[in-house]
């Protein structure tokens, strides 16, 4: 029977043209307008970390003074990132900060390259499940008492070496020696949740280096240097004594009693930071976030997409409401022909599904070209705006959604006119015949 | 006169039909409305002006990260290379670009004593040297430029003369002039800031904050291995100067990472490019409904004269004019329009108030929903005479024939 109202469905459609036209290309705008915009906003808003989302926590300290920053900081200082490593309740945990450092091999050929560094501990590869292809990361003892090791990604692999499995060879930082501990894949976790500051939709750094290697080799600091007072830092040691917020700190905690202890393990050491001298609010406290909190409270998506969304979405509504009014009118230009076929047997509920099917059939049509649209329209913004490859790619979902939406809005537009058209009174057409 | 209540009887009686119209063209207003409102206040923030000769400056890095290299001569060595370089009509060393979405930013404090202490708004500071306004082309209008002796080496504790902009001059200092005043960092005192310049314009590297025309020029040249250039050349020599200047400073010395040449306009487009995208969308979005409305509205009219054949065959039999036929069609249309359109204001309206209280966009301006609904008439009309002349032509025969 299906098929057969197929059949009707697309001989009704071809003896009205124009208005099957009309109807596929404005519910096919409406999708390809919603698709584009949910595209974005969905490729935005993906959280990266997965499964390990709720175990992952950005942990944040009001370390300022009364009457200065109101809310927390991204980011602490270096001092209290140097104490919290001391802490043995997370499984894992990494401070770290972003800074630059020239590249040159022992190849004299190797023209110099100025690469984003990530500044870390060996439990970041660990926390962020980074994988590796070769080697892995440096061990506990660097971590403790520094030492010259580097985890690079394929990339800069194949651009130092050539590629090939490199673990044990040397890359030059600024001019100083590093030995090569381990090398990952090409790894670009979107957004960049670990580190949103810098660009959340930027490519992660290529390059690891030790974070006790801080305050030996003076890395500058590439990311946010936030004070809530003015303070004389002329020396890196300054810097490092300072109460500069400017590191990252993450820490991994498996369930919900590990994140309790965790808590009253930051409880006790504002407490004995006040003792100190330092957190002199009344409020001061430590804070820990999951990644789907903290992408929230940095607003990683911006705005903008939300709004845009909301509109595209009203965008459709209009699309259906004009094919609503389409429909009623080509389906009550049929009654007479509907008039007969109740006349000689049809059952009101077949006239409805056959009708249904029919709208269905045209909403099938508008998903499709809508898909086309929203490809059209995410390539072309893609090329001219310069969009992030991660923003404007067609996410796989929307293959599935796209004539999902399609389908289903059309049938919620067809059921009023499908439903005025099987309810018309046979007799009063066959009247007039 | 128009024959309003026949129609308004005549809508009354068939109602689907002109509720669904009245529905899309209720949203339609709304929708149009605010996103040509969003529209309109991003062109508008892209089209401040900086007040740089945005095509011909660029800026680049110099990394020196060999230790045997002089933090303090180097550059100015550097600058001397690249003015050399043909097509280059000046070069300076910043601490930031303008427009360029990254740099540092202040608050001073300014007043005679502790007590009435004073903090001045948030400015962009730029740490440079007497290059610096000839080089982005700045204009000058009260006050003097920093002489070469007066530039000093070293960190930011170096700064004593300050040249600003003149909105921070007027948001500062009002009506009074700001030559000769005094700022400080941190408390009263501490290490005071002589006003010896204001420039009519110079943007700071945010272009979504209130800070944007707000910007300080200090007399430090900051002394570090990392080294940000700014260069005015001829627009055509840009090309050539990307691959001769770092060429240029390798000879130098090899040591050293040389990366960057954007230009000011280049910075512009990529700062603005969200905004861009946002009012590309909408523009989109605006464009294809009124497509969409006027295509629906035409296919309904169509509808109609169909249905109505025979009434307007009766009607034009009884001595209606055709432009009595058309004009039945437009009044009708007008009335939809301008229920659909005052609903559809209001509903803008609110919808305005959700998205600022939501998302910090400013308050809907009444004007947007007028002209939407203006736009929305006449538009409508298009729609509308195209199919309504063909029934104007139905011959009053054919009310005759089937009766």
């Amino acid at each position: 029977m299906f098929f057969y109202y197929l059949d009707l469905a697309w001989r009704s459609i071809k003896k009205t043209p124009f208005l099957s036209l009309l109807m596929v290309l404005a519910i096919s705008i409406g999708i390809g307008i919603t698709i584009t915009t949910l595209n974005i906003y969905k490729m935005a808003s993906v959280n990266p970390a997965g499964e390990r989302s709720s175990s992952l926590f950005a942990v944040q300290l009001m370390s300022q003074d009364p009457d200065t920053w109101e809310n927390l900081s991204k980011q602490i200082t270096y001092q209290d990132a140097f104490n919290l490593l001391d802490s043995e309740v997370p499984v894992r945990q990494a401070a770290m900060f972003r800074t630059g450092l020239a590249v040159q091999t022992d190849d004299v050929n190797f023209s110099p390259i100025l690469e984003g560094v990530r500044v870390t501990g060996g439990d970041f590869f660990g926390l962020f499940k980074v994988p590796f292809l070769y080697g892995g990361p440096w061990s506990k003892q660097v971590d403790k008492e520094g030492g010259y090791k580097v985890v690079i990604n394929e990339d800069i692999n194949n651009k130092a070496f050539g590629g090939g499995n490199n673990v044990g060879k040397t890359l030059l930082l600024n001019r100083k020696p590093y030995q090569v501990v381990g090398i990952t894949k090409t790894w670009h976790p979107s957004p960049k949740y670990y580190d949103v500051n810098n660009g959340a939709f930027n490519d992660s750094e290529q390059i690891y280096v030790p974070f006790s290697l801080a305050p030996i080799e003076e890395f500058e600091s590439w990311g946010n240097n936030n004070s809530w007072r003015h303070e004389d830092i002329r020396t890196y040691q300054d810097r490092l004594n300072s109460e500069m917020h400017w590191v990252h700190y993450w820490a991994e905690l498996t369930n919900p009693a590990m994140q309790q202890e965790y808590k009253e393990w930051l409880v006790r050491y504002v407490e004995q930071q006040k003792a100190l001298g330092r957190f002199k609010r009344p409020d001061a406290k430590g804070e820990v976030s999951d990644v789907a909190t903290w992408l929230a409270y940095n607003k990683v998506v911006p705005e903008d997409n939300k709004v845009l969304v909301g509109l595209s979405v009203l965008f459709l509504i209009v699309c259906l409401v004009n094919m609503l009014g389409l429909l009623l009118a080509k389906f009550l230009k049929r009654a007479p022909e509907v008039g007969v076929r109740r006349a000689i047997g049809a059952s009101r509920l077949q006239i409805f599904s056959q009708h249904l099917v029919e709208v269905g059939l045209i909403g099938f049509c508008g998903g499709a070209l809508g898909l086309l649209w929203a490809w059209g329209a995410l390539s072309l913004l893609s090329s001219r705006f310069d969009l992030e490859g991660s923003l404007s790619q067609l996410d796989s979902s929307m293959w599935f959604i796209a004539p999902i939406i399609a389908v289903s809005a059309a049938i919620i537009a067809g059921i009023y006119p499908a439903w005025r058209i099987c309810s018309t009174n046979p007799s009063i057409y066959l009247k007039s015949q | 006169m128009f024959q309003v209540k026949p129609i308004i009887s005549m809508l009354m009686r068939n109602k689907s039909g002109p509720l669904l119209l009245l529905i899309q063209i209720i949203l339609s207003v709304a929708i149009v409305a605010n996103a040509s409102f969003i529209i309109s206040e991003r062109i508008g923030m892209m089209s401040r002006e900086s007040g740089i000769v945005e095509a011909e400056v660029f800026d680049f890095t110099i990394y020196n990260f060999d230790e045997n290299i002089e933090a303090e001569t180097q550059p100015l060595q550097d600058l001397d290379i690249i003015r050399q370089l043909d097509g280059v009509k000046g070069a300076t060393l910043t601490s930031m670009t303008p427009l360029s979405g990254g740099g540092w930013s202040s608050n001073f404090s300014y007043g005679s004593s502790e007590e009435d202490s004073k903090s001045a708004p948030n400015a962009a500071i730029y740490y440079s040297d007497e290059q610096f306004i000839p080089t982005l082309g700045l204009n000058l209008i009260e006050g003097r430029n920093f002489y070469p002796d007066e530039i000093n080496a070293g960190g930011p504790e170096l700064a004593s003369l300050a040249i600003v902009s003149a909105q921070f001059a007027k948001d500062t200092f009002g009506d009074e002039s700001a030559l000769g005043r005094v700022m400080y960092r941190g408390n009263i005192g501490q290490q005071p800031m002589t006003i010896i310049g204001v420039v009519e314009k110079l943007q700071s590297a945010w272009v979504d904050n209130d800070n944007l025309e707000l910007s300080i020029i200090l007399n430090v040249k900051l002394t570090s291995s990392f080294n940000r250039l700014l260069v005015r050349a001829d627009e055509n020599a840009i090309v050539g100067l990307k691959e001769a200047i770092p060429a240029a400073l390798h000879k130098e010395n090899p040591n050293r990472v040389v990366r960057g040449f954007t230009t000011i306009s280049e910075h512009r487009t990529s700062i603005y490019r969200n905004h861009e995208l946002m009012a590309s969308v909408l523009s989109l979005m605006v464009v294809l409904l009124l497509l969409i409305t006027s295509l629906g509205l035409a296919g309904m009219v169509m509808f109609n004269i169909e249905r109505r054949t025979k009434q307007i065959g009766t009607r034009r039999a009884l001595g209606a004019k055709k432009r009595d036929i058309v004009s039945f069609f437009l009044v009708e249309n007008y009335l939809l329009c301008l229920i659909g359109g005052g609903l559809g204001g209001l509903i803008a309206v609110q919808l305005g108030q959700q998205l600022m209280t939501l998302y910090s966009l400013p308050k809907l301006e009444l004007i947007y929903p007028i002209i939407t609904v203006a736009g929305l008439l006449v538009l409508t009309t298009v729609a509308v005479i195209l199919p309504a002349r063909k029934a104007a032509k139905i011959s009053p025969a054919i009310a005759t024939r089937s009766v």
